[in-house]
């Protein structure tokens, strides 16, 4: 998207808010949680994706980004030990999402496969309360006259206008909790960059919600009584994008009224840099083989999002 | 020094001869040994075309592997040397290729599995007392839950896990991925990846998730995704057939290249299940050349690799889970009249990837075939194909198959197998018919294998 984050505000009519919402942070600031025990397995995570895994000395980003996502993933799901009901959790891989909507009289939608995404049986209770929900009315929706927002979306014929959560009814994991978004291409001009990134998190969490609202409280648009609120994260394999998403409304031909709310965290870096190959001047290592700048504050903001819903 | 890198027979003569000063001069005169020879050591030439000279350049290069200051070292010596080599793949279509295999690796196998510890055994049976099938449960108290819960917490062990819960979650796996998800029809001669192939990663990934806290080691772990896992080895005598090197007697070389779909890698090595010297059968002799198997040979880099470097903490191995790809598939064996090599197909797969993996894992500690293992190392692997699993458990005790060091080694590497099973009959209409708990009891105690102080 060309204008990145603001264009995709406008087309699923949403505010943006800086920074995690108050109950993810609660997570993190709250000690009972222990987080701390973990930064030497994190630390271990982030070395075998990046310098162990593979017989050449330095893996590609290709191999390295899925593995430390993998890697990151068995950390967080080993803390089902202290809470159980993180158990009912399911990761799909593959699965497509369609949504489509009306946003003044352009009909767009969203669809194909995306990314990863992590179901749960019970959802996200609402992070923003009645009256922030409310204060969005006022809020104006920021337009870049003269471009037209949909001006780099790609114009298609579409025969059948499909809402499709991925997913037949009856499936135990009905509710989608947090999507996960690897940039692994090798050439860095066929990955996105950080705001495109934010922007395509948005748009698929968007329309997981949207999908998931219109297959719960049917098609007519309306405001919603229990708010839907998803999560995204995104990746390169060294930054990270968190962002929560919630559904206030489906009502989105007109651009007044109640909008949706999405609280992003962008730029956040696991680790500065990791040297896999010991730099050498004149003949003397400079710099052994090993992971630079760890920061242990975005695995806990990472954890803190996996947790949320169930603590 | 006019010595190039590689032709270490020309600098190692000139350090002999340039070391036999300093041999000589530093002897005090009053030591109560004879006094050394003024003239160097006597010893057999290191460049000549003669059967002393070879032996005296085995002799050096074992030297150098012994003496290499690190692992890494170790293993770019001991896989220095490139010729061609025999490349062995676990999943074949060879017919009765795994008692070739067995020859190849000096592995007895030993159908069923190995006889667990007393409490994982009674774990199990203790468990299935939670449910009304508790078929020949040897606890006496199995059938009410309270008391074997008592017993269990007084012997310190983790609350066993709840079986009710676990196969709710095996049948969410299969049923997400077989029936509720939205899939795109399988790529022609590519099913497996479509549906078996995440049915596992899922199933894999939330068993251990849950186990952990029943399993301390399983909360250490590492999961790897499709991991390498390569080992190289020399095994019996051959005549080059042509070339330069024609009528030179060399060993014969082999090289595993192992993708398994899923693998735990711990920081704790698994409980050893026989002692290192036990004698549990005949390995099957094979007379023929490895080429009729049919064995195809190539030179290229001699890998030696668990899966991650040797920094890894997690350099121990627990499970590896395989799939059988679509060229191997009950169906086309049955149709192409092979019934009876769908077990091999198992064992074969099982035998091979377990003994490149263990011998990785021992090379990673520093033994090889010339300092062979002082403790065994076992590894479990469960083969499947999506429905039918079948188990393995290996031991390994010898690394020595070379020509020279297998001659006076009376030990034996040992696997343990199971049949394959089917784990469910049929998924249909939202539910699965006929899930089979004894193999599902099977998985969990294979992920509930630790050693013993944990």
């Amino acid at each position: 998207l060309f204008q990145g984050v603001r264009q995709a505000q406008w087309l699923t009519k949403t505010k943006l808010v800086e920074g995690l919402p108050p109950s993810v942070l609660s997570i993190i600031d709250n000690p009972a949680h222990r987080l701390e025990e973990h930064e030497e397995r994190v630390k271990q995570a982030i070395s075998h994706a990046r310098l162990w895994d593979t017989v050449e000395p330095a893996p590609k980003r290709e191999h390295y980004c899925p593995v430390l996502f993998e890697d990151l993933i068995h950390i967080c799901r080993l803390m089902s030990m202290k809470y159980p009901s993180l158990t009912k959790r399911m990761l799909s891989r593959n699965y497509k999402i369609a949504a489509t909507w009306e946003r003044e009289s352009i009909l767009l939608q969203v669809r194909g496969l995306n990314g990863i995404l992590m179901n749960s049986m019970a959802p996200i209770p609402p992070v923003a309360s009645k009256e922030e929900i409310l204060a969005t009315e006022a809020h104006v929706l920021e337009t870049f006259y003269p471009i037209s927002p949909t001006i780099d979306l790609q114009e298609v014929n579409v025969y059948r206008e499909l809402n499709d959560t991925g997913f037949r009814d009856g499936y135990p994991y009905s509710h989608p909790h947090t999507l996960f978004f690897l940039e692994s291409a090798n050439v860095r001009t066929d990955r996105f960059r950080p705001e495109q990134l934010r922007a395509k998190m948005l748009m698929f969490a968007f329309g997981n919600a949207l999908a998931k609202a219109k297959v719960l409280y049917g098609s007519d648009p309306k405001v919603l009584e229990q708010p839907i609120v998803v999560q995204s994260i995104g990746t390169d394999g060294q930054l990270f994008q968190f962002m929560v998403f919630q559904l206030n409304t489906t009502d989105l031909v007109s651009s007044d009224g109640i909008k949706n709310l999405v609280w992003v965290d962008s730029d956040q870096n696991l680790y500065e840099k990791a040297q896999c190959i010991p730099e050498v001047k004149k003949r003397v290592v400079t710099k052994p083989a090993g992971i630079y700048g760890f920061q242990p504050d975005t695995f806990k903001k990472f954890l803190a999002l996996y947790l949320h819903g169930t603590v | 020094m006019a010595a190039p890198g590689g032709r270490r027979l020309l600098w190692s003569g000139r350090r002999w001869l340039s070391q036999a000063e300093p041999a000589v001069s530093p002897q005090p005169p009053d030591s109560p040994q004879p006094p050394d020879s003024l003239y160097p050591p006597i010893v057999a030439s290191a460049t000549a075309k003669s059967k002393a000279a070879k032996q005296r350049r085995l002799e050096h290069f074992k030297q150098r592997v012994h003496t290499a200051p690190s692992i890494e070292e170790k293993l770019r010596l001991y896989g220095l040397l490139q010729r061609p080599k025999y490349v062995v793949y676990p999943q074949t279509f060879a017919l009765n290729a795994d008692r070739w295999y067995q020859s190849f690796t000096k592995t007895v196998f030993v159908p069923g599995l190995p006889p667990r510890t007393a409490s994982a055994a009674a774990k199990a049976p203790a468990a299935a007392g939670v449910i009304p099938a508790a078929g020949t449960a040897p606890q006496p108290g199995a059938a009410a839950p309270a008391p074997t819960r008592t017993a269990e917490a007084t012997a310190g062990a983790a609350p066993y896990p709840d079986v009710r819960e676990l196969r709710a979650l095996a049948c969410d796996a299969l049923l997400q991925e077989s029936f509720y998800q939205h899939k795109r029809r399988p790529v022609l001669y590519r099913s497996q990846e479509h549906t078996p192939g995440p049915f596992l990663t899922q199933l894999v990934s939330s068993l251990v998730a849950s186990l952990c806290s029943h399993n301390p080691l399983l909360a250490a772990s590492s999961l790897d995704l499709k991991p390498e896992v390569n080992y190289y080895w020399h095994h019996g005598e051959e005549v080059v057939v042509h070339g330069y090197r024609k009528g030179r007697i060399d060993p014969v070389r082999f090289q595993i290249d192992d993708n398994p779909h899923l693998q735990i890698r711990v920081p704790k090595q698994l409980p050893q299940v026989v002692p290192l010297e036990s004698d549990l059968g005949d390995v099957p002799v094979i007379d023929h050349k490895p080429s009729k198997l049919p064995l195809f040979k190539r030179q290229y880099e001699n890998k030696v690799f668990i899966g991650s470097k040797v920094a890894d903490p997690c350099c121990y191995g627990h499970t590896q889970f395989h799939l059988i790809p679509d060229k191997l598939k009950r169906e086309r064996l049955v149709k192409a009249n092979l019934e009876d090599q769908i077990e091999v197909v198992y064992r074969a797969n099982g035998i091979a990837s377990l003994f490149a993996w263990t011998a990785a894992q021992a090379m990673y500690q520093g033994f090889w075939s010339e300092a062979d293992v002082t403790r065994p190392f076992v590894s479990q692997a469960v083969v499947t194909d999506g429905k039918y699993f079948a188990f393995f458990c290996y031991q390994l005790n010898t690394l020595a198959l070379t020509v020279e060091t297998i001659q006076n080694n009376p030990r034996k590497n040992i696997c343990w197998g199971t049949k394959s099973k089917p784990l469910y009959d049929v998924v249909e209409d939202g539910s699965v018919k006929g899930f089979n708990d004894e193999v599902f009891f099977q998985l969990v105690r294979f992920l509930l294998n630790r050693p013993k102080e944990l």
